[in-house]
């Protein structure tokens, strides 16, 4: 990777790619549960999650649980794929290739 | 978006803000994922241990139709935890493993051959919290801290509380586990 991915590299975009990457495969995260781990706000969080769903990197599903309102977010194949790139483009900085 | 300059410093900043955020989440998804489970497990207690209590004569046959009981819960929670990674394997994974704990205390029960029905009972959450403190360890400390309540409750009622064990195995180990679940679930 040539530049580093100014998408994710904003602190709570960070934290959320972050936060999804730690669930297994295809495993969904409650927006209400997102936010207290990324401890950001809900206009924030939310603002931010559009972001990532434009660049195609998290999708959001929306239904009704208890008939109660449920947004669920994901990380997509290219946001996990974005992520790992971005943190290697990271650990290249502070040890480049050619030193390791 | 213009793609900004990293310094050393910014990426060492930024790895570790992503690594703290990696690391929370996976320990809240552990605590969701151990909550069904310890509630389920914390209603079964309270009615086995009291209902052997009440019926001691029946106490095989309660137990038989909990674990029956806990067996087809247990699978349908995995099946609604993440319907679409866990296929029928996992239904079958979730019998076997059943089999096999059943089978540990079988054999340690005629192995050890413990004298009363009270030893009999503290035996399986001796074990429990065992295995939660270590696990707990590993992944999160909140299934550290369950073991321990489990575990020193369960010690308590059994040297301290010998003529009301049952009932108190039931509704204070029970309702510890069933207050461990409503813990893990907060974030």
């Amino acid at each position: 990777m040539a530049e580093i991915d100014a998408v994710i590299h904003q602190p709570v975009r960070l934290k959320i790619m972050a936060a999804l990457k730690a669930l297994p495969l295809h495993d969904q995260i409650e927006f209400v549960r997102l936010r207290k781990i990324v401890d950001a706000t809900e206009g924030n969080l939310g603002a931010h999650i559009q972001t990532l769903e434009q660049a195609g990197y998290v999708a959001v599903e929306k239904d009704f649980a208890d008939n109660k309102p449920r947004t669920r977010v994901k990380l997509t194949k290219q946001g996990r794929r974005a992520f790992e790139d971005y943190v290697a483009y990271l650990r290249d900085i502070l040890q480049p290739p050619e030193n390791k | 978006m213009e793609p900004p300059v990293i310094s050393p410093e910014q990426a060492a900043d930024a790895l570790k803000l992503a690594d703290a955020a990696e690391l929370r989440s996976a320990r809240a998804y552990t605590y969701q994922r151990f909550a069904p489970y310890l509630f389920l497990w914390g209603v079964i207690w309270v009615v086995g241990y009291g209902a052997t209590d009440l019926l001691p004569r029946l106490a095989g046959s309660i137990w038989i139709g909990l674990l029956l009981v806990a067996l087809a819960v247990s699978m349908a929670i995995g099946r609604s935890a993440a319907p679409d990674r866990l296929g029928p394997k996992s239904n079958w994974r979730t019998a076997l493993s059943f089999t096999a704990v059943w089978a540990f205390f079988a054999s340690t029960y005629a192995v050890m051959a413990p004298v009363s029905g009270m030893q009999q009972g503290a035996f399986p959450p001796l074990v429990v919290a065992f295995l939660y403190i270590l696990v707990g360890l590993w992944t999160g400390l909140r299934l550290a801290i369950a073991g321990l309540a489990v575990g020193a409750l369960t010690l308590g009622g059994f040297f301290y509380l010998p003529q009301h064990f049952l009932l108190w195995e039931g509704f204070v180990g029970g309702g510890a586990l069933i207050l461990a679940g409503l813990w893990f679930r907060r974030v």
